[in-house]
């Protein structure tokens, strides 16, 4: 409890209070606004966090301590072998973990290359028929396409030309799935870029295209390193494409394979706790790294600016 | 020596062509740039949205035979109207978008004012909130497996109100939509709160203090100046929860499949089996045209509805 300090704000013509004011005004002179304030935003905080952490502490404990009433708050036991069942019971999960990573990276590098390289033509050429207008909405249009509708079609069309069960097929797909988030994220950067820097850099004898990547590229980093973490995160966790396009273990990606440690009938709970960590860790450690830049693309370019 | 400068020639000359041919093509490329650097993006997504519509559309009028397919013009979309489980399924799914919406909705938005006075270490706050969003809609579903685990915390929980015994988050029928709707409201109300803080902190001092000045009460200035400026963030986080909240699959994948009975059988799941479970190709297919028709129609009359109610 604070003692009353800027009870009143100074300075303003007198006014009769109404009711709920003069009540917020009792309450801010015991100080309670303040303490309730931070009350509130405390345990939506805890609301937020506590399931995580219940998550990550689930991987040190046994499968009767896991479940148990009274709960084990702390795990007070640790099981640091439960990382080591987890590899022994499910070797294959090292082969999610690889094809994860192989198909994360790969599209992170496409989509970011191939976003950025539109999203600059948008800005700095003209085109016919209005396109550098009619086509970025286009491209952001099927960001709003619930994916469940074209993953009826793709599945039927990949199957044709054996993409199935292929991580080529998953990377094609992803890249096509992060795009449209690429292309808005670089579009405000590039309109930030002047234009007479590319055009004194070709004087000096650079290519338009050897500008791009020489001149224009460097100076938009802070856009391409966000673009590329959102695509990292989203491509890292997506489930519903790969556990239709990907049911093979060859080339399961690790969300596939969390799914599977839990069935209608039977969940292996620390399994599943121990694999869903492992998934969870490289996610927070990009999202600490960059997270100035989530907290500005969660409320301004993911949502479309 | 005659040799020699030969040699030497015709290795200037070679070099020349290289360069030349190597500059025309230089050349060729920053002339077409305009086309290059966008065909890539327009091509994939082209190739991977429009054409699959083109096809869903096609894939609708046709009936999957083993023996392969024959058309059936409307028929699918007929079967539609009196398939049971679809329709229950476009009401699971129109009874957790307004429960889940609603909620995230007004929980984020009470939040996002809490958020806009004084608040010390407002940044590491708004950081660690943004948790649940970056999480993996699987791991998402694994944690509250977890949580809803027959004696697990939430059954500890409530147990002084219910002696102890297993509530079945996700096995009883009456509760289980509920508890993925929880899970849901704790995954994206901190995205309410983001956007509708980002939109709070744009709200001018200048003019919240000449409102003061004039003795405009706090209700009247969270009318008239507050709402104002938040409209178009207000429309735009609703639409995102919306078309978001429409097409929810991973999370009903882990903690449900559909079920108990199709209790949590949201349009997505539905769709998920008859193409994948029955190989009903024909008829999934038409429901995802539904679907994206009345993703439109609903996009587009919220977008009307937004501009009616407050003005453009």
């Amino acid at each position: 409890m604070t003692t009353k300090q800027d009870t009143h704000a100074d300075g303003l013509p007198y006014k009769e209070p109404s009711g709920v004011e003069k009540f917020q005004e009792t309450l801010r002179e015991y100080g309670v606004t303040r303490t309730v304030t931070y009350g509130l935003l405390g345990v939506f905080l805890v609301w937020t966090l506590f399931p995580v952490y219940w998550l990550v502490t689930a991987t040190l404990k046994t499968r009767q301590t896991l479940l148990s009433f009274p709960p084990q708050w702390i795990p007070l036991d640790a099981q640091f072998g439960n990382f080591a069942q987890l590899f022994a019971q499910r070797p294959d999960f090292v082969q999610f973990i690889i094809n994860s990573t192989v198909v994360t990276i790969t599209t992170t590098v496409l989509a970011t290359t191939i976003g950025a390289m539109a999203a600059y033509a948008f800005v700095t050429f003209d085109y016919p028929y209005n396109l550098d207008f009619h086509l970025p909405f286009y491209i952001l249009s099927t960001r709003f396409m619930p994916p469940i509708v074209t993953i009826i079609p793709l599945f039927v069309i990949f199957r044709g030309v054996g993409l199935v069960n292929s991580l080529q097929g998953l990377i094609l797909v992803y890249t096509m799935f992060n795009i449209p988030f690429a292309v808005w994220m670089m579009k405000g950067f590039f309109e930030e870029v002047p234009d007479s820097l590319i055009e004194s850099a070709m004087i000096d004898g650079h290519t338009h295209l050897g500008a791009f990547f020489k001149i224009v590229l460097p100076l938009v980093k802070p856009g391409l390193i966000a673009s590329a973490i959102f695509t990292t995160i989203i491509t890292w966790n997506e489930l519903l494409f790969a556990v239709i396009l990907a049911l093979n273990a060859d080339a399961m990606t690790v969300p596939v394979g969390l799914a599977s440690f839990v069935t209608k009938f039977s969940v292996q709970w620390i399994n599943m706790s121990v694999g869903a960590t492992i998934a969870l860790v490289p996610v927070l450690l990009f999202a600490f790294v960059a997270r100035q830049q989530l907290v500005r693309g969660f409320s301004m370019g993911a949502v479309g600016k | 020596m005659a040799t020699e400068t030969d040699q030497a020639t015709a290795e200037i000359s070679s070099f020349q062509t290289d360069t030349s041919t190597r500059e025309s093509v230089l050349l060729w490329v920053d002339d077409h740039l305009k086309w290059l650097m966008t065909l890539p993006a327009v091509f994939i997504l082209f190739a991977l949205t429009f054409y699959p519509l083109v096809r869903a559309i096609q894939m609708s009028t046709q009936q999957f035979l083993p023996t392969g397919t024959t058309f059936v013009g409307v028929q699918n979309y007929v079967d539609l109207a009196s398939n049971d489980a679809f329709l229950n399924s476009l009401a699971v799914t129109g009874k957790f978008i307004g429960i889940a919406v609603g909620v995230e909705f007004l929980l984020g938005f009470g939040i996002a004012l809490l958020l806009n006075k004084k608040i010390k270490l407002r940044g590491l706050w708004q950081t660690l909130i943004l948790i649940p969003m970056i999480l993996s809609p699987t791991v998402i579903g694994l944690i509250w497996r977890l949580l809803y685990a027959p004696n697990g915390l939430l059954d500890y929980i409530v147990a002084p109100l219910t002696g102890g015994a297993n509530v079945g988050w996700i096995s009883e029928t009456s509760v289980a939509l509920y508890s993925v709707i929880l899970t849901d409201i704790w995954q994206w109300t901190p995205l309410v709160v983001l956007v509708l803080f980002a939109g709070l902190q744009s709200v001018p001092d200048d003019v919240r203090e000449a409102a003061i000045m004039d003795g405009a009460s706090v209700r009247q200035r969270f009318l008239h100046i507050t709402l104002p400026y938040l409209k178009s963030l207000i429309v735009l986080v609703l639409i995102i929860r919306l078309v978001d909240a429409l097409r929810v699959f991973a999370k009903v994948f882990i903690l449900t499949r559909g079920g108990p009975a199709s209790a949590t059988n949201v349009i997505s799941m539905q769709m998920y089996r008859t193409a994948f479970r029955f190989n009903n190709f024909g008829e999934a297919s038409a429901m995802a045209v539904s679907l994206l028709v009345l993703v439109m129609i609903l996009a587009m009359s919220f977008v009307k509805i937004a501009n009616v109610e407050f003005g453009s």
